[in-house]
């Protein structure tokens, strides 16, 4: 999912950038007032870990292997706001040190990556796992969570190339939705491997990452909130309710333009691809939309049973 | 003769109950170079650990060691950790910076000194001059065990707490740093599990067992006295069959 | 250490290595900036001034060249996309030049450029000390894990005859679980050993 130089215009990037600006920012101002300084190298090994992990090769047929991404992983292991921090750090060096994602991309791939995977992932966690108890119930919640959260960073992606004119979002979209939707069930049963291996030999360490009490946080998860849904109106609400002319209009009263030379190559994306996709079949989406999620929750029930012994239920 | 460490009553408990240590009593004077032994699980490390301060994690008023007359508490931790050195048994997690001037340089940043002569005489020290810009994972395991002690050196630290400084050394690696630590006039406690080192560098031993000293004194009675050896999981080096009376 | 894939050109001599990390830097950042926003024409200039860069770094072609065939695909993959629309060709072929133009100019600077010194940038222009605290950390301790996660790997290897792909996973899994908990108690060590040297 990153995004190579190139593919985002001018008002694309800035946005982007500001919010993970914003993001990031917010993340470290909280955890300099909050993480204990014993934690501190843990999210320079957490990142470590990330990277290390993302290197082993899980063999999916005929010589094509799967690789972890980490959003939720790490949320688990050392808690969202320190995730946030760990995953940026991956980021950047996959960036200048990989050339694995643009530095004009960075923003946008920060925002999907780094905030929307690990928070919103964290969210379903946490959310599910109110509903689910143990071991079993843990692992489920991690590897749905993780489902969720790929698919999300994955819609924000085509969003952000959507509204760059770079692709039209009737073909990104389910595109990029879909290919995420199976990369999802990787991701999750990855996650479920390591936490439920993790869980076995020092549970603790999933309770430590943690945070202390998530009823004082209230305002962590008030200003992620309102970034997270600021990106999601930004990058996708547009498309999901028809309107990318009228966000046009809104860029260019605020002075962002499209490349002057592209003008001449690409036509402003033409509301007629955008929206046909949109207009004739919404219930496509939903549909599709709702069956991945049932999906996706039966493998990730399956996956839980398996890695738990039948004691802990 | 002024008393460099003293440690009184030290008792220590792991966070599950277990005691580490049950009330250790020894000083070390200036300038002496002490070898501590004994068999795994003994409480060396953990005693290494409490001459810096790093442990107890909460220091709760009664101080049990004596850092050159100063009671280790709160207050006298940052000249403490200054004044005693101590060099982990793994180089790997005390040599964390990018590049070796870099790691050399934390010591004297963190207590204010000035960088780059200090890291420059530690590096001549440890006869490493010329790594500053290599990075950690391209050292040999004994040049980063060198650059560890750089970094340790670049304090000026009064007195050098060892943790198995041979361990993982090929034997020119050791022999290296043998002579290196001959040469540092610092007050020096080893532990190790390197007899022959003990018998070479230290004149006295602190043998210690399940958390307690069972043995303090000179290095040619210990090491040769054979069932103590035996009784606490060590054994009587070689050099010791080979030395003569006389 | 065989994970020379990274880092690994970037200690070399030549004009362009000479130069201060951070004036490589802000000339990348320029350059991606002009390549993404100028006219198409005028990504011709630049990329013969990257081609001359190129030469005086005396990095071997061949290191180059291969490198840019590793990532195009990644580049390949999303700009198939811009196909569906009308003059999808001219997009197509527009994008695949800017963004390959891009990707060379960020591995000539990856090339010449050692981490450590891109991190010492970072700490100049007040980056957050966390952050670069944790970006060092974690190239520090890269190779570290990746060398301690094919040891492992390598041991249970010797101790596995399953052939399913299932245990296979199940294996991988508990070999990353494993390396997190070690990575855990040497993040308590190395909190030990920074201690140990006046870190407050």
């Amino acid at each position: 999912m990153h995004i190579p130089d190139g593919f985002l215009d001018a008002k694309t990037a800035v946005t982007t950038g500001v919010l993970a600006t914003a993001g990031v920012g917010w993340s470290l101002r909280q955890a300099r007032q909050k993480l204990p300084a014993r934690r501190v190298p843990l999210l320079g090994l957490a990142a470590a870990f990330i990277f290390a992990a993302q290197m082993l090769n899980f063999p999916v047929a005929g010589g094509t292997s799967g690789h972890l991404i980490g959003g939720v992983l790490a949320a688990v292991l050392v808690g969202p706001g320190a995730a946030v921090v760990v995953l940026t750090s991956v980021l950047i060096l996959q960036c200048f040190l990989f050339n694995d994602g643009g530095v004009t991309a960075l923003g946008a791939n920060i925002f999907n990556m780094a905030l929307v995977a690990p928070l919103a992932g964290y969210t379903i966690y946490r959310s599910v796992h109110r509903l689910t108890t143990g071991l079993r119930g843990m692992v489920l919640a991690a590897a749905f969570a993780c489902w969720g959260a790929t698919v999300l960073a994955a819609v924000c992606c085509a969003g952000q190339l959507a509204l760059s004119g770079t692709v039209p979002w009737g073909k990104v979209f389910p595109a990029m939705t879909g290919v995420h939707m199976l990369i999802g069930i990787g991701e999750g049963a990855i996650t479920a491997l390591v936490l439920a291996a993790v869980a076995r030999t020092r549970s603790e360490l999933i309770e430590e990452g943690a945070p202390a009490t998530l009823r004082k946080s209230y305002r962590e998860v008030l200003v992620y909130g309102l970034l997270l849904s600021l990106g999601l109106a930004l990058f996708v609400a547009p498309f999901a309710c028809g309107w990318p002319d009228g966000l046009e209009k809104v860029a260019g009263a605020l002075g962002f333009e499209h490349r002057a030379a592209e003008k001449a190559i690409i036509p402003a994306p033409l509301p007629d691809y955008g929206i046909p996709g949109v207009r004739s079949a919404p219930w496509v989406t939903a549909v599709v939309g709702a069956t991945g999620t049932m999906v996706a929750f039966g493998v990730a029930w399956l996956l839980a049973r398996a890695l738990t012994p039948k004691e802990e239920r | 003769m002024t008393t460099a460490i003293e440690v009184k009553d030290l008792k220590f408990r792991y966070h599950d109950g277990t005691e580490a240590l049950t009330g250790l009593n020894f000083a070390v004077a200036e300038g002496e170079c002490v070898g501590l032994i004994g068999p795994n699980g003994a409480g060396k490390s953990t005693l290494l650990l409490h001459l810096n301060g790093i442990l107890p994690e909460k220091m709760d008023g009664t101080a049990t060691v004596f850092v050159h007359g100063k009671p280790l508490n709160e207050e006298n931790l940052p000249e403490i950790r200054r004044s005693v050195g101590v060099l982990f048994q793994d180089p790997d997690d005390q040599l964390f910076c990018p590049t070796v001037f870099e790691d050399v340089a934390f010591g004297p940043q963190q207590f204010g000194v000035e960088v780059l002569p200090a890291v420059q005489r530690a590096l001549v020290e440890v006869g490493l001059t010329g790594f500053e810009k290599r990075s950690p994972h391209h050292l040999s395991h004994g040049e980063k065990r060198r650059v560890c002690l750089a970094g340790v050196l670049a304090c000026s630290p009064r007195v050098l707490v060892l943790d198995e400084p041979t361990s993982d050394l090929d034997p020119r690696g050791r022999r290296e740093l043998k002579a290196l630590l001959r040469q540092i006039p610092a007050t020096k406690i080893i532990a190790t599990h390197d007899l022959e080192l003990v018998a070479e560098l230290c004149p006295r031993v602190i043998v210690l067992d399940h958390g307690a000293i069972v043995a303090d004194g000179p290095t040619t009675e210990l090491l040769d006295n054979e069932a103590l050896m035996l009784a606490h999981g060590l054994e009587r080096p070689h050099i010791m069959r080979h030395r003569h009376p006389h | 250490m065989r994970h020379d894939f990274l880092d690994s050109h970037s200690r070399l001599d030549s004009p362009v290595h000479r130069l201060p990390a951070g004036i490589k830097l802000a000339s990348a950042l320029l350059f991606v900036f002009l390549l993404v926003l100028a006219p198409l024409p005028a990504c011709v200039p630049i990329a013969a001034v990257l081609v001359v860069v190129a030469l005086l770094s005396r990095l071997p072609a061949s290191f180059l060249v291969k490198r840019l065939l590793l990532l195009e695909p990644f580049v390949l993959g999303v700009a198939v996309l811009t196909l569906f629309q009308p003059h999808g060709i001219e997009v197509f072929a527009a994008i695949v030049a800017r963004s390959t133009l891009c990707l060379f100019t960020m591995l000539l600077l990856s090339s010449t450029t050692p981490f450590a010194e891109l991190l010492c940038v970072l700490k100049r222009m007040r980056v957050p000390a966390l952050l670069v605290t944790t970006l060092a950390l974690m190239y520090r301790y890269l190779f570290v894990l990746m060398d301690e996660g094919e040891r492992m790997q390598r041991a249970r290897a010797c101790r596995t005859f399953e052939r399913r792909r299932w245990h296979g996973w199940k294996a991988l899994g508990t070999v990353a679980g494993q390396l997190f908990v070690r990575s855990t108690e040497r993040a308590e060590r190395i909190y030990a050993a920074m201690l140990a040297r006046g870190w407050k």
